[in-house]
């Protein structure tokens, strides 16, 4: 099935992706977001908060914004 | 909000995502027409190495070469600018119910979203933002949409501090990334601009928000471990409590190496209300140098004022005096000289007046009438 991922991280980039039925957010996340730890990040699906036991569906809109981003000085 | 003003909000958002998409095909036109010319210079170029080469020219036909392999290198970076903004270009604006969505989201994750219709601004609330135990407040983070698609009207994102505790050293400066209301995004630059094409205003908002809540030390406007403290009035160093000075005259803070300790009287004054000996350069607070020489005006410290002179005024007048005098003695003597003159009679007195020839009784030919001297009749 597919899923809309839109990732916040770095330049962030917006696409959809092929996901496995049943998968929770959880897995998901260890999946497209390998060597980061999910506190770092704010995990919402169809814009709304979710459990991470929270099972995908299709088409779901799945947003991963970090929560630290250094700035700058201009 | 209620949906009627979120529904106008949502048409204005949907106007200004159309700006943007207008401005990244004219951004693409440019480019594409840079691209353009860069080819007809190398197409040129090529015209011109086989004229060379059918004429022999080596010389030019190098040069020619050298001319393509030189607009060649700018080919990379073009076409990798080009493919960037055509690859945007297959973004998808969002729809209208999309937008309705990111708005209500927006609403979810903050709590609340209003319109400033004025600024035609949406707005947001952070929760208050500690840094490092700085504490910082609130912020209102502002999405102009009159700016969005427009670069030239300026930043369409603005932050406002709610409870603001701005840096000691700089007023404008109300987060560490923040400065006269402008966030420099920094590492989320990018993802900023993506939100805000694609119309993701919720995403916007919490990449903002990630933005406040992190410190970056690395590349601050003000340090947080200069953020409280005593600003210097002469130099802006930010000092903590125990190593600031007060100028004892203006009461101004001053750091350890714009104040300025008073050698006469030890007061410690700001660099502007100091003053210097002319005479040895020793530093003077403002009571200790209102000594002035009476003469000239000089500023002088105390130990270099004799009678109210400075050195130079004390040596002048002592010349004077010491001119005066001798003048005085002379002036004696040429007195007592001329008192004895006086008693041994006129004609001796003529005598050594007059030279010889220039006395009226004496004719230049040696002849004439001799004065009459006293007694003579």
């Amino acid at each position: 099935m597919r899923v809309l991922f839109i990732n916040n991280n770095g330049a962030g980039w917006a696409d959809y992706v092929d996901v496995p039925s049943l998968q929770p957010v959880h897995q998901f996340f260890e999946e497209h977001m390998p060597d980061q730890t999910p506190e770092d990040y704010l995990i919402r699906v169809n814009r709304q908060p979710v459990p991470p036991t929270y099972v995908l569906q299709e088409n779901d809109r799945v947003t991963i914004t970090p929560v630290k981003i250094h700035g700058g000085i201009g | 909000m209620n949906d009627k003003e979120i529904a106008r909000v949502a048409a204005a958002i949907e106007l200004a995502i159309w700006r943007i998409q207008m401005l990244r095909y004219t951004h693409c036109l440019q480019q594409l027409s840079v691209f353009v010319s860069r080819l007809n210079g190398v197409a040129n170029s090529s015209k011109r190495l086989g004229i060379a080469l059918s004429h022999h020219w080596l010389a030019a036909a190098e040069h020619c070469c050298t001319g393509i392999a030189k607009r060649l290198n700018e080919f990379p970076a073009l076409m990798s600018a080009i493919r960037s903004l055509l690859e945007r270009r297959r973004k998808r604006p969002p729809s209208f119910s999309a937008i309705i969505e990111e708005l209500k989201a927006a609403e979810t994750e903050f709590g609340d979203l209003t319109f400033d219709r004025e600024e035609q601004a949406l707005c947001v609330v952070t929760e208050p933002i500690v840094l490092e135990d700085v504490y910082l407040g609130p912020f209102h983070i502002l999405l102009i949409l009159e700016r969005l698609g427009r670069p030239h009207y300026g930043n369409p994102c603005r932050l406002v501090a709610v409870d603001p505790n701005p840096a000691a050293g700089d007023e404008t400066v109300t987060h560490p990334h923040v400065s006269n209301e402008t966030l420099c995004e920094g590492d989320g630059t990018v993802a900023i601009r993506a939100a805000l094409e694609e119309g993701r205003i919720c995403d916007f908002f919490c990449i903002v928000r990630s933005i406040l809540t992190t410190y970056n030390d690395q590349s601050a406007h003000v340090s947080l471990s200069d953020w409280d403290g005593v600003p210097c009035h002469e130099c802006g160093y930010v000092m903590d409590g125990e190593s600031s000075y007060y100028c004892d005259s203006c009461g101004d803070a001053v750091c350890d190496q714009c104040s300025v300790v008073c050698t006469n009287c030890g007061e410690i004054v700001c660099s502007g209300c100091s003053s210097m000996c002319e005479v040895c350069g020793a530093s003077l607070c403002t009571t200790c140098a209102k000594g002035k020489c009476i003469a000239c005006e000089s500023i002088c410290c105390e130990s270099c004022l004799d009678n109210g002179l400075c050195p130079t005024c004390r040596e002048e007048r002592e010349c004077e005096d010491e001119e005066e005098n001798q003048s005085h003695e002379k002036n004696e003597t040429t007195e007592k000289h001329e008192s004895e003159t006086a008693a041994t009679g006129p004609e001796l007195a003529a005598r050594q007046t007059h030279p010889p020839g220039t006395c009226s009784a004496v004719q230049s030919h040696g002849m004439g009438e001799a004065p009459a001297l006293p007694g003579q009749g």
